[in-house]
């Protein structure tokens, strides 16, 4: 069967900001996953190491655990910030 | 190519009002459409953790109600659709258009498996998770969405076609137009709901600038267990909080944004999260800063008195503005209004408890001008003896639409608004 994403294609053009949303998220998500490959880390460890503010950390990686690519570890000893690490 | 349709009523909103009212009506015998504009029916409830004040889970009774009036047989739901304008032409005889817009999926065959979310590379804020965190471009709403069925975005959509490719059931559907219909009904329920005040307004709350400022809604869906992160966390570096303050009336009670009734929720809201909270993070400190607490309905003072047996710390207080610390705390500066001086409390998050508005765009959908009270409410007409009836014989309002109320004024309110329907249906005296 043939696919309507072609036609949808022939009428509609993707805006430069979904494009480029795409490689922005991509990117980051690499990273993140990248420093969780050694260890299990924290937010602000992760935040830390790819230079990156934190809000941005959390809000990616909280995605990427909705989206099953990292859990959640144990808390730290103060209990203050949860260790999330690669979903195997 | 538009089609025609004949209904008994025309409900438009699919909240928890709406469909209340819908299901008393269709458990009469009448034919009901519900027009609702979001993807999935339920309005706010359906995304509330808990509520006051039985503490029952909001969804566990939400859900059942929705899934009973997609069910029933005398209930047609248009979701994604808007009404774009309703003509009375005589009693028992209003013309309306409606627009269904693409969802790009077909509703008959989809199964909700999410297979399409699971390869879509598109990432945005999720916004039935209050921007915490991000979602797909082709999605299932949130879980227990009705219908539960996936959606594409088109805005953010690239193009790829890797949903299409994917999907098992062959549901989606890039050559999906936006439908037109034009309805005939005997009568209209206004059930448009309300919508939230927004906290950048008021700048020096600091919401969106600091991030460990969040809305009440953001909390509620931290409370659920459908949560956007692992547990209670502050969005600015995931910190589990320890110390939470909740500033009351954030947009309420307040002439300099331009909303000066109570919102009638906020107060009772706050003491139920604080009490949600206790039990989720049980080393946590709650602060509530208020201006008076409204716990004026049935068991709420009781349920007032139970969060300061708790533990919950009750400061009445006008919050001044909050700052931001290194690390992320915030600095509250506030008028201690028991003692007359001005003081300062360092907490970890802020929980602004925003207050609720009129829906606009209500009164511009009816050629016979839908008359609305000073704060931007449908009006009630004849607020004692008929108080669903608006200034148009056979329109009738259900639920916050016609003022800010908790969950059980909103069903009280919708049972008023389907037995007034009724009436009129049956000719009744309803009609000037
Ligand atoms: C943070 C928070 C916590 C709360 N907690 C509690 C609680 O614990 N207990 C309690 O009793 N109450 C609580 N409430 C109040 C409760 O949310 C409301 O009482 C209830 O949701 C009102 O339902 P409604 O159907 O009138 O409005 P809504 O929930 O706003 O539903 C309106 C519906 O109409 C749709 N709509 C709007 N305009 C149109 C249009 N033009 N065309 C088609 N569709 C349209 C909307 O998309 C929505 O689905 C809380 C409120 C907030 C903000
Ligand atoms: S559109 Fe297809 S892939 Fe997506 S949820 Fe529906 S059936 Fe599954």
């Amino acid at each position: 069967m043939g696919k309507t994403i072609d036609i949808i294609k022939k009428k509609r053009e993707v805006p430069q900001e979904v494009k480029d949303n795409i490689k922005a998220f991509t990117k980051i998500k690499k990273q993140i996953l990248k420093t969780l490959e050694t260890e299990p880390k924290s937010v602000p460890q992760i935040a830390k190491e790819i230079d990156l503010a934190q809000d941005i950390v959390t809000y990616h990686l909280m995605t990427l655990q909705k989206f099953g690519s990292v859990e959640v570890d144990d808390i730290d000893d103060m209990d203050e910030y949860y260790l999330y690490k690669l979903k195997k | 190519m538009s089609k025609s349709e004949e209904y008994d009523v025309l409900v438009i909103g699919g909240g928890i009002s709406g469909v209340e009212a819908s299901l008393n009506l269709a458990n009469q015998g009448h034919k009901v459409l519900v027009v609702e504009k979001d993807l999935s029916v339920g309005g706010k409830m359906i995304h509330l953790s808990k509520v006051f004040p039985t503490l029952d889970c909001s969804a566990c009774i939400t859900t059942p109600k929705v899934s009973e009036a997609a069910r029933h047989s005398n209930i047609t739901i248009y979701t994604y659709s808007q009404v774009n304008d309703i003509d009375k032409k005589a009693e028992h005889d209003f013309r309306a258009s409606i627009t269904k817009f693409p969802r790009y999926v077909d509703e008959e065959s989809c199964t909700g498996c999410q297979v399409c979310e699971d390869k879509c590379p598109v990432v945005v804020q999720d916004q039935y998770q209050y921007d915490l965190v991000g979602r797909k471009a082709a999605y299932v709403p949130f879980s227990i969405a009705n219908p539960r069925i996936a959606a594409i975005d088109i805005e953010n959509c690239s193009l790829c076609g890797a949903c299409e490719r994917a999907c098992p059931a062959d549901c989606i559907d890039f050559t999906q137009e936006k439908q037109d219909i034009e309805i005939k009904v005997k009568s209209v329920i206004v059930a448009t709901g309300f919508k939230l005040f927004d906290p950048t307004l008021i700048p020096r709350y600091g919401f969106g600038l600091f991030k460990n400022v969040v809305t009440s809604m953001q909390m509620e869906r931290q409370l659920v267990p459908t949560r956007p992160f692992n547990n209670v966390l502050r969005p600015k570096d995931g910190k589990m909080p320890d110390n939470i303050a909740y500033v009351l009336c954030a947009g309420s009670r307040d002439e300099t944004v331009g909303n000066p009734i109570c919102s009638q929720v906020c107060c009772m809201y706050s003491i139920k999260q604080a009490q949600l909270l206790l039990g989720a993070l049980p080393m946590a400190d709650v602060t509530i800063y208020y201006l008076n607490i409204r716990s004026f309905g049935k068991g709420f003072n009781e349920f007032y008195q139970q969060a300061k047996d708790m533990g919950v710390t009750f400061v009445k207080g006008k919050i001044g503005k909050v700052e931001e610390l290194e690390g992320g705390d915030l600095k509250l500066r506030y008028e201690d209004i028991e003692q007359g001086v001005v003081k300062e409390a360092n907490h970890d998050m802020v929980v602004l408890s925003v207050g609720i508005l009129a829906n606009d765009g209500v009164t511009s959908l009816f050629k016979q001008n839908l008359e609305l009270d000073q704060f931007n409410y449908v009006n009630q007409k004849d607020l004692l003896a008929n108080p669903a009836q608006t200034n148009i014989g056979g329109v009738y309002v259900a639920g916050t639409a016609s003022g800010p109320m908790d969950i059980p004024d909103s069903i009280l309110s919708a049972g008023a608004a389907s037995s007034e329907t009724a009436g009129y249906l049956r000719g009744g005296n309803h009609e000037k």
